[in-house]
Formats: C-alpha cells, sequence, structure tokens
C-alpha cells in the first residue's frame, strides 16, 4: 500500500482563471525537455500571412485589452484557423486570427502568442518543477468559464456551451452534495474570496445550499487549526474592490487582472498546508486554470466520448451541434504533495471532469449516477484501495520529502 | 531550502474602474437571477443595466451574496422558532371530534 495514499485526507482544488499551458508554463521546456512547453518551430499565421512565433514577452497586465474571446466560436477558430469542413482537423493555428478579430490592430494580435518567463512566476513553475506538472490536462470544453467550472463540480455542464445560467438535472449531482449525503457522511466546502468576490456558481450551489460556502480567510483559518473538510474547493478573487480592511485587488489571474497576485495567492494557499504539519502530510494540493481565455497554446484538443447532452447549433453559434466529444484547449494544472516525487511529469489526458471523478473516486463514495463524461475521466489520485496501481499513484513515495519549496508570503 | 521571494501586485494594479469583463457581467447576471427568487425585502435597489465597473459590480454581488445568506439563515431561525407539534397529539384530536359528534 501506499504510504501517501495511505494519509491522504483532505483534496484541495485551487481554480484560477484563463490562462493557457504553453503562456505559464510553456517557458519550462527549456529547462526540462519533457515537459510539453513551447519551442521555436511554433507559429500562427497573422492577417497579413507573416508567421508569429511564441515568445517569452508576456506582461503581468495590460497586454491583453481587451479581453481575448474565449467563447465558443472563437475558440472554435482558434482550434482549428476558421476550418468548418466536415473533414477538418485541429491545428491550433486561429489564436491570432481570433485575437486581430477584436481590435483589427496585427500588432497586437501577436501579443496573443506570448508567454510568460520562468522567472516571471516563481510559485507556479516552481510548484511545476517540484511536483507534479501535467502535460495533458484540458479545460472540458472549447468554451468560456461558467460550463467548464461545472465540469469541475458536476462532471458535465448539462448541455451548457455558454455563460448562461443552468440547471442541475437529475440524477447528476454535485460533488460537494455526492459527500455530504455519503454513508459515512463527508465534509465538503467551497471557499470564496469573499462576499464581494463571491462564486461563480452562484444559481445551483449559492442559491440552494450556501451553507456550502466560506470565504478565503475562513480557509486560511481551517488550514491553521487542521480544519479543512475532505474536500475544498478554492476560488480565487475574481475584482478588484475595497473593503474595511483595505484594497482587494483580483488574484483570478484573469486577463487584465494583475498575474502576480494570482502568484500570490497560490504560494498562500501552499504556504497555509504546509505550515501545519497535521495538514501538510494529509492535504494533496490541485492548482489549475479553468480555460486558456483564448491564449495560444500548441497542443491539440483531442476527442473524447461524448456526454449524454449536445448542445444545439443556435448555442454554440458555430452552426454546428456540439456532442460534448471533443476537450477544450490544455490549462496549466500541478499536482502537490510531500508524497509525491520531485519533478513528475504526467502525461496522460485529465479534464475538470477528472476532479468529481477523482474525489469520488477516492473517498469511496459508492455507484452514483454519473455523466459519460465523468466516468469517462481520469484520476489524478488513485482510491486507497488494494493493490494500488504503482505505475498510475503519484503520491508514490515511502518516504515524505522534505526538501520541498517554501515562499516568503 | 532558500525560501522563495514572490513579489506582491503593485499598487497600480488595483483598478475598481475597469469596465466589467464578460466573466463579471455573467456573474451579475446570474447573482440577478438568483435575487428574483428572493422575497423582496432582501432585494437589491442597484439597478444591474447601469452596472460599467468592476467597483459597480462588486457593491452588487456583495448586496446579493449577503442577501442569499441571510434570506438562508432567517429561513433557519424561523425553522428552529416554530413550535414543533407533539408526536402523537393529533390523534387525541381525532378522537375528540369523533366524540363531538357522538354527544
Amino acid at each position: 500500500m501506499s504510504a501517501g495514499l495511505q494519509n491522504l485526507k483532505h483534496i484541495v482544488v485551487l481554480m484560477m482563471e484563463n490562462r493557457s499551458f504553453d503562456h505559464m508554463l510553456g517557458s519550462l521546456k527549456a529547462v526540462d525537455p519533457r515537459i510539453d512547453g513551447i519551442t521555436d518551430d511554433m507559429d500562427n499565421p497573422d492577417n497579413a500571412g507573416a508567421a508569429v512565433k511564441p515568445q517569452l514577452l508576456a506582461e503581468f497586465q495590460g497586454q491583453l485589452d481587451p479581453d481575448p474571446n474565449h467563447h465558443f466560436p472563437a475558440v472554435d477558430v482558434q482550434i482549428f484557423n476558421g476550418d468548418t469542413s466536415a473533414s477538418r482537423q485541429p491545428n491550433m493555428k486561429g489564436f491570432v486570427k481570433s485575437y486581430y478579430d477584436q481590435r483589427r490592430d496585427t500588432g497586437h494580435s501577436q501579443k496573443i502568442m506570448y508567454c510568460f518567463k520562468q522567472s516571471d512566476l516563481p510559485v507556479l513553475t516552481t510548484l511545476a518543477l517540484e511536483f507534479a506538472v501535467f502535460n495533458r490536462w484540458f479545460s472540458s470544453i472549447p468554451g468560456p468559464t461558467i460550463c467548464n467550472r461545472a465540469f469541475a463540480h458536476y462532471g458535465t455542464s448539462f448541455g451548457r456551451v455558454d455563460m448562461n445560467p443552468f440547471d442541475i438535472s437529475e440524477p447528476f449531482k454535485s460533488i460537494y452534495t455526492r459527500l455530504i449525503e455519503a454513508t459515512p457522511k463527508r465534509t465538503a466546502k467551497v471557499y470564496y474570496y469573499d462576499t464581494t468576490s463571491s462564486t461563480m456558481e452562484v444559481v445551483n450551489l449559492l442559491q440552494n445550499q450556501p451553507e456550502l460556502f466560506g470565504t478565503y480567510k475562513q480557509f486560511l483559518s481551517d488550514c491553521d487549526n487542521g480544519l479543512l473538510p475532505d474536500y475544498s474547493f478554492v476560488e480565487p478573487n475574481y475584482k478588484d474592490h475595497e473593503t474595511d480592511e483595505g484594497e482587494e485587488v483580483a488574484s483570478d489571474q484573469h486577463p487584465d487582472h494583475d498575474v502576480q497576485a494570482g502568484e500570490f495567492l497560490i504560494a498562500e494557499v501552499y504556504m497555509h498546508i504546509k505550515r501545519n504539519p497535521t495538514m501538510w502530510p494529509s492535504t494533496a494540493l490541485l492548482v489549475l486554470h479553468d480555460e486558456h481565455g483564448g491564449i495560444f497554446d500548441h497542443v491539440s484538443p483531442p476527442n473524447c466520448p461524448p456526454d449524454r447532452f449536445a448542445a444545439p447549433p443556435n448555442s454554440t453559434g458555430t452552426g454546428l451541434e456540439f456532442k460534448f466529444d471533443r476537450l477544450g484547449v490544455r490549462v496549466p494544472a500541478v499536482l502537490v504533495s510531500p508524497w509525491i516525487p520531485k519533478n513528475t511529469i504526467v502525461d496522460r489526458v485529465f479534464d475538470h471532469a477528472s476532479i468529481p471523478a477523482t474525489v469520488t473516486r477516492f473517498f469511496q463514495l459508492g455507484d452514483l449516477p454519473r455523466s459519460p463524461r465523468e466516468l469517462n475521466a481520469d484520476v489524478f489520485i488513485e482510491p486507497n484501495v488494494a493493490p494500488v496501481d504503482a505505475q498510475r499513484n503519484l503520491l508514490s513515495l515511502d518516504v515524505m520529502r522534505t526538501d520541498c519549496p517554501e515562499f516568503g508570503v | 531550502m532558500a525560501i522563495i521571494p514572490v513579489p506582491r501586485p503593485s499598487k497600480k494594479s488595483m483598478n475598481p474602474d475597469r469596465p466589467v469583463n464578460c466573466l463579471l457581467r455573467a456573474q451579475v447576471e446570474h447573482l440577478q437571477h438568483a435575487e428574483r427568487r428572493l422575497p423582496l425585502r432582501y432585494r437589491s435597489s442597484i439597478y444591474t443595466h447601469a452596472i460599467r465597473t468592476e467597483g459597480e459590480a462588486a457593491e452588487y454581488v456583495r448586496e446579493v451574496t449577503e442577501a442569499i445568506h441571510r434570506a438562508h439563515a432567517d429561513a433557519a431561525e424561523r425553522r428552529v422558532k416554530r413550535p414543533r407539534r407533539a408526536k402523537g397529539r393529533s390523534k387525541p384530536r381525532a378522537e375528540s371530534r369523533k366524540g363531538g359528534r357522538g354527544k
């Protein structure tokens, strides 16, 4: 049996906003060639036909304005470069074209190819190199935030590919409801930053089960006091706002919010878990982004088995029905635990449906009705049931690491 | 291992006057959807169609999020305060009515 899995009691997911894998972690290819980041042979054509290469010129703020389009039709252009034929294949060549459509400025449209230097992102890149980085974690849908986040909560978006409110349809329940209704009863919490930032799952969770929610302050306190629930989902601060205690800068990393504020948030979450000697060995932290936000990535999203739902042509905006049989664009994803060998690279395919799939299996919630997409999603933490597959188990060390990084927050 | 410094964001990055992005616009719409189901006394007086900036969205989001929590908390309090019918109480009542008819 794995010591890491035996010790594991808490799973924490921190989901950021709207940045692609290559944009955030692509530079790490130069550090470790096993990381599937950027190389010099990648490019996108601009509107004049010139080849635009990814460059390490990304800035924390002020560069991606207007917010790059990441609604379903625009992402379709980014992936297929405008090809709508029946035989089309994804080529990831339409990012510059899509961004050009927004401002009609050739120079500005090239910025969608910009990526961060490793030194710009000391927190995310350190965690990626120190723990497990996923080469193939895709957003669940080639579309925007709300429907992608729905996959993290429910394992499906119930047929939605847009930002509109959706109703959950039975028999699929949120991962939180599954946990609190389980026998033996489990615990779960969604921690939003504060009531001003609130949550992106208003219509079903906040409206009907407000008791599931806590604040980020409470999350930090729960870490410090060893009171984390079995499963925690942490939402960043989605907006700049004033509080009685001062200014709160948005930390979600959504363009055009300051990426450094998100780095600080990730470091703070990590350090509060790490500083508590009872939480650190018993907690796995997954840090990931919900979708790519219209920003360049070079890996074509793969096909996947369809969901039970389909989005009609008038919903997708492409004139084509979508059966949820293709994943969205790749996003940064890093799994942190002192039981993970340093510099682990994971090449298996994941998407956000992997989150409820993993939590359901790890906590042995039973044979519950789950969406076809969730049933087909891979798990990033193996269930703690013999025999554990040693090839798949990422928390594989027999002895806990004592060389894990520390951040000054 | 040496402690890795993490720079705090620049003070200049704070801008509550930034126009709302499509995510915050959607969040406002979702909260408005939820607000319509709240009893009138919990509703906000903010006109959501006039929201243009992050600061304005922040105010509305806070008001409605807190109102949802308050509405649920008030309902829970009423549930606790409401006198619970004692077990078996309905049976004697029925018997008494029966008895009344018989007389």
